[in-house]
């Protein structure tokens, strides 16, 4: 489930970006909400897909 | 602090700050010529003057031609019909087609450069691996080569080229003309290319088809062979073998088209007024980036090879077993980075064929200038200049220059070099200790990171100056960046091509591996591990009479 719940954080970092195309027609609109879209697909990465996989990491099971 | 440390620190300090006393300010202009007589108005060349054009006799030519001066005359130029002889067009077809296969010649020429690229990345890793992996790492290197290159001729090359249209300096492909697009936001997407499947459908049988080919196909097998690095000492050859074709044949392809096949990330600078739209010479992001957030998806998903992480979770070191080949191979890849980045002109002839020597240039140094940077940055704060962490600066610093090599000079290609050398070890140590995601040669830093930092780079550093033949990506004008004057849009493309590698390509790369663990398994037994995957994956040592100790 977590990692479905990060597939889809990272994805939607993605589509933020693509959306600031069409939801801001300034450059600095548009710069907002890319950044916006990296840091929310760079949370899906490291927030929940990779701290559901240290979860589980082989050394922590001695 | 030590002595030995504050020079080295003031020694870095101004080697950074140097170049930026060197504004980039436009040359003077050069004092007017003086008064000549106008030239007279040159006569057309006629049908009857080539005739006449002195050709070497026979008999002559029979004696041999020791200084060159009686080969390559008039009487080389393929004529259409020998009883009228050579005609003005016989002349023009002539020109064409000396440009075009100059071209062809330039473009598969760099193309063998980057398929030696192979044997670097092969010694590079298997260098950096345990002396009981060696066959594995190897055969993951050789074989990546095959396997990519399958699926990129039955599938992969149509989806990234299929549509891409006229490539004018391959001489036109025109059976390259179909690209599927979607209409967003009142915008034509496209998505991907149709034409192409095995090279033979829709007219791809072509010669100009055939060199471009070529060129890509070495370029797709350069992003998978990041992967098995990154995955190294660890990896199922099986679950290699399927995650390395489906990387070929849709991952690495489709934002390949994306980017350079006619796809909407290429047209951000048409549709959106974002610069010239994503902008990436030779792939930072199209070949680097892509594999080495595929290594990020693989590598978590894999885990730590045992004995990496104490229980408290404590990074240990694991020694690469020869320094010797990790060192000579990295100057492999430097050797096959001047086809990687020079030849993505593809063409010696033609709009923005002299930018060849400036690209060159500028990829040595911002290598150079990788190396030079994490040399110092380990002295500084190891208190010894690491000889791995070196090698990865150099890559590091040619992987971030070749998006930018083709609209930079050669100030910006230093600095973006030096933050490249300092990134990857910056990067390796966050990977390491804080991701606590086992990457055995750095392939994330040095291809993921420093991929992005090329990207973002050209956003950054391009001067405004490169003007292959007028436009770029359809859009008048030279690719320029925040630093030479452009408003921004040119950096949120390049941005918007950063969120498509972390939202979209990751999570396409992890999805396909995830299909892969559930049907064939991606690690190996901690069995094997242990043993060292020579004998457990491939039957046979990579070095039979080393006795190899095993970790007790």
């Amino acid at each position: 489930m977590i990692i479905l719940i990060g597939l889809l954080v990272t994805l939607l970092g993605f589509v933020i970006s693509v959306l600031s195309l069409t939801l801001a027609s300034s450059v600095g609109g548009r710069l907002v909400l890319v950044l916006l879209g990296i840091a929310v697909s760079l949370f899906g990465i490291m927030g929940l897909l990779n701290k559901h996989y240290l979860k589980n990491a082989i050394w922590k099971k001695g | 602090m030590t002595t030995t440390k504050r020079l080295l620190l003031v020694l870095t300090v101004v080697l950074c700050i140097a170049p930026l006393g060197f504004p980039q300010t436009p040359a003077a202009p050069a004092a007017a010529p003086p008064a000549v007589a106008p030239a007279p108005t040159p006569k057309p060349i006629t049908d009857a003057d080539l005739a006449n054009a002195p050709v070497p006799a026979a008999d002559a030519r029979a004696k041999g031609d020791p200084d060159g001066s009686l080969t390559g005359t008039a009487g080389d130029v393929t004529v259409t019909d020998a009883k009228k002889g050579i005609t003005i067009g016989d002349l023009a077809n002539q020109v064409g087609q000396n440009k075009i296969a100059i071209n062809f010649v330039w473009t598969l020429v760099t193309g063998f450069l980057v398929m030696f690229m192979q044997a670097g990345f092969a010694i590079v890793e298997t260098g950096l691996c345990r002396a009981k992996n060696a066959n594995h790492t190897m055969m993951m290197n050789f074989m990546v080569y095959g396997v990519g290159m399958l699926a990129y001729w039955l599938i992969g090359f149509a989806i990234q080229m299929g549509g891409v249209g006229a490539v004018a300096n391959l001489g036109g492909t025109p059976p390259l003309s179909a690209e599927y697009a979607i209409t967003l936001f009142g915008k034509s997407f496209g998505l991907w290319g149709q034409n192409g499947l095995f090279l033979v459908h829709k007219g791809t049988y072509d010669v100009g088809v055939m060199v471009l080919f070529l060129f890509q196909m070495v370029f797709m097998d350069t992003a998978l062979t990041i992967v098995t690095g990154a995955a190294a000492e660890r990896w199922k050859y099986a679950a290699f073998v399927v995650s390395s074709f489906l990387m070929g044949a849709f991952t690495y392809p489709l934002f390949a088209n994306w980017a350079w096949g006619g796809g909407w990330l290429a047209n951000l600078g048409v549709n959106f007024g974002l610069g010239k739209g994503y902008s990436d010479f030779a792939g930072s992001g199209v070949v680097h980036a892509v594999g080495g957030v595929t290594a990020l998806a693989l590598s978590m998903m894999l885990g730590p090879r045992i004995g990496k992480y104490t229980r408290e979770g404590k990074s240990n070191a694991i020694l690469a077993h020869d320094i010797v080949i990790v060192l000579t191979g990295c100057f492999i890849l430097a050797f096959g980075w001047f086809g990687f980045n020079p030849g993505s002109t593809l063409g010696a002839s033609g709009n923005g064929g002299f930018r060849i020597g400036s690209i060159a240039v500028n990829t040595m140094l911002a290598g150079m200038a990788g190396s030079f940077g994490a040399m110092l940055y380990m002295w500084l704060r190891y208190g010894k200049p690491d000889a791995s962490m070196s090698g990865n600066g150099l890559l590091a610093g040619l992987v971030a220059i070749t998006a930018p090599s083709g609209f930079v000079n050669p100030v910006g290609s230093v600095i973006i070099g030096v933050i490249a050398g300092v990134l990857v070890c910056i990067s390796v140590e966050f990977v390491d200790r804080v991701l606590k995601v086992d990457d055995p040669v750095g392939a994330i830093s040095v291809h993921g990171t420093n991929g992005l930092w090329g990207v973002i780079s050209v956003g950054l550093f391009a001067d405004g100056k490169s003007n292959y033949g007028g436009s770029w990506n359809g859009v008048t004008g030279s690719v320029t960046g925040l630093f030479y004057g452009d408003n921004g849009g040119q950096l949120v493309a390049q941005l918007i091509g950063v969120v498509t590698l972390l939202g979209f390509v990751f999570s396409l790369s992890f999805v396909f591996n995830l299909l892969i663990d559930w049907f064939v398994g991606q690690r190996v037994s901690a069995k094997s591990e242990l043993q060292g995957l020579d004998l457990p994956e491939m039957g046979a040592l990579g070095y039979p009479e080393f006795e190899l100790k095993t970790p007790s």
